[in-house]
């Protein structure tokens, strides 16, 4: 019958898109940790680049990267969480949740080039820092803002009215209901949006390349203002090189680690998810 | 059920003691923190971009970019980003159509979340990586297919950049498409459609304001990615010939950015150029994430 012939042929096309998917993935995946693997050893990890990143490894990289995401999320916590909380327990008209929302959607949306070319303006030009690491955490904690407001709102959001019922039946002022109930009821989507967003950070070049970073000769930063190396920025300029085979192997090796990383932090935020959800919602 | 049994944490949980405390401080500046970031960078880029408006005039519509002559043309820019934007969504929203189709299909519950989350994994993967992948193997096969001197072309970064919205929009699609209501299902089961009548005119139309959301979400997001299209474009300030032609080297707004902001003069024409093509990308991504999230929201209240 024709129907079933075109049944069967649909699902198989949609099959098909799904295993080319997959393919994709794969192919990524192997591609990254065979190169990689090439490339990574414990002396790659543990010496400073050398001859413009073509031998020698990426101590100062690895180094350089976690401190300028380390920093932004230490940044971006209070300001975030601050904001969830507003959100949630201080708004009261419909049309300003609904503005503050459209300001966190509208920082989600700005291409990241952009965040950088804004520091580069405001931080390295005008107020003239120079080329410096903390300016590179400050831009990053912006771009981390809207993914970390909007899961501790959410994890906030979600929480049953008996809350605030008891909490208020206690006598509680609405700052003794944030600090006792909301904060430590919502912990997880607070820790979960935050690794998701450092996730994230810990890839981005484009913001940093412009304001933070440079590409040989730097070693840990001894004052706020003096650029670090980074995994991404490393692996750029080595990509630019690409014809040469020494220069490709080593930004394999970079990314491996890239990707490591960003793994790392991501089953950390699901692990965080499933883990701080039980505890928070025992006590 | 009357107002004083249901107090919610904004209204009503602490009408007796409704004084000012240090947290509501807190959370009232960092509100206006945020609120004032996305000012200052919208203003900035505004006040930034002033000059070449001033200065270079008309110059800016032309197709000719070339600064030793004062000429800042910004459409092959505009265009390159238009164009490789098409190629990609071309590619991933019938891909990521399909294969969420495919998803939805599975009917073990394991298995399916496992698929999911593995292809999500796509998606974290840093775009300088991909970048690299475009520059060590995808530009290479594409220049061996076609018998080019050089890979670097629009296809190769419409190529990478399919690959890199499609785990996106493949997770929204899937989750708008399952959370279609079951009864759907069984109404249509029960009227005799084969699975993939009721795929494609039950339920992909019931899906469609979220999968729409989700296509323009992916869409801002491609025009806005900037890494592995600068390393794979070809960097070309012309339009291509003829217009259509993906086979040729060409420019982004964003690969521009990414190749020449450290290059110009902060303060100067050509900067200030650059900074409009900039203010010009940020409106139009902030445009389509608004329309996204609007969409999305009405999908759900109807």
């Amino acid at each position: 019958m024709n129907r079933r012939i075109v049944n069967t042929l649909f699902s198989s096309v949609s099959n098909l898109g799904l295993w080319l998917c997959t393919a994709c993935l794969l192919f990524l995946l192997g591609a990254i940790v065979w190169q990689g693997a090439n490339a990574v050893s414990l002396e790659f990890l543990l010496s400073p680049a050398r001859d413009f990143g073509k031998s020698g490894g990426i101590l100062f990289q690895i180094l350089g990267s976690l401190l300028l995401v380390i920093v932004a999320a230490l940044l971006v916590l209070p300001v975030a969480v601050g904001t969830a909380i507003f959100r949630q327990s201080y708004i009261k008209s419909r049309a300003a949740k609904d503005a503050l929302d459209m300001v966190l959607y509208a920082l989600n949306a700005i291409p990241s080039v952009t965040y950088g070319i804004f520091g580069l303006i405001f931080f390295v030009n005008i107020l003239g820092t120079g080329l410096s690491w903390f300016v590179g955490s400050i831009i990053l904690a912006v771009m981390m803002l809207p993914t970390v407001t909007l899961a501790s709102h959410s994890a906030m959001q979600s929480l049953s009215l008996h809350y605030a019922e008891n909490a208020a039946a206690l006598g509680f002022t609405r700052g003794e209901t944030v600090l006792r109930v909301i904060l430590p009821q919502s912990s997880h989507g607070i820790v979960t949006g935050l690794l998701i967003a450092l996730a994230r950070a810990i890839g981005e070049t484009a913001p940093i390349m412009f304001i933070a970073t440079a590409f040989s000769g730097v070693g840990l930063p001894r004052s706020l203002f003096e650029p670090v190396a980074t995994l991404p920025t490393h692996i750029l300029a080595l990509a630019q090189q690409s014809t040469d085979p020494q220069a490709l192997a080593n930004a394999w090796g970079a990314s491996l680690m890239l990707v490591i990383f960003v793994t790392l932090l991501s089953s950390l935020a699901f692990f965080a998810r499933n883990k701080l959800n039980k505890l928070s919602q025992r006590s | 059920m009357n107002k004083l049994a249901r107090p919610t944490f904004a209204n009503n949980a602490t009408r007796p003691r409704t004084r000012r405390d240090g947290i509501h401080g807190i959370a009232f500046f960092s509100a206006i923190a945020s609120c004032a970031i996305i000012c200052l960078i919208i203003l900035t880029l505004f006040v930034q971009s002033a000059p070449a408006l001033t200065q270079a005039g008309d110059s800016l519509l032309s197709t000719r970019w070339n600064p030793a002559e004062g000429v800042y043309g910004i459409i092959p820019m505009v265009f390159g980003s238009i164009f490789v934007m098409l190629i990609a969504i071309s590619i991933a929203l019938p891909l990521g159509l399909l294969a969420a189709i495919a998803i939805s299909r599975i009917k073990h519950k394991t298995l399916k979340r496992v698929t999911k989350s593995a292809l999500e994994i796509l998606a974290g993967i840093p775009s300088i990586v991909y970048g690299l992948i475009g520059v060590a193997y995808v530009s290479l096969w594409v220049a061996g297919l076609f018998d080019l001197q050089s890979g670097r072309i629009i296809l190769t970064a419409g190529l990478i950049l399919a690959v890199m919205i499609l785990p996106t929009f493949l997770s929204l699609a899937e989750d708008a498409i399952s959370s279609v209501p079951k009864a759907y299902y069984e109404n249509a089961s029960a009227l005799g459609l084969y699975p993939y009548e009721t795929q494609l005119s039950v339920i992909l139309p019931a899906a469609a304001p979220a999968i729409m959301s989700a296509a323009l979400l992916a869409l801002g997001r491609a025009l806005g990615e900037t890494m592995a299209v600068m390393l794979v474009i070809g960097s070309l300030d012309r339009l291509p010939s003829p217009l259509f032609n993906p086979l040729s080297s060409g420019q982004t707004i964003t690969s521009k950015l990414g190749r020449e902001i450290g290059e110009s003069a902060f303060g100067s024409t050509h900067f200030s150029a650059l900074i409009l093509m900039s203010f010009i990308l940020v409106m139009i991504t902030i445009a389509l994430t608004i329309a996204s999230r609007r969409i999305f929201k009405s999908a759900k209240t109807s």
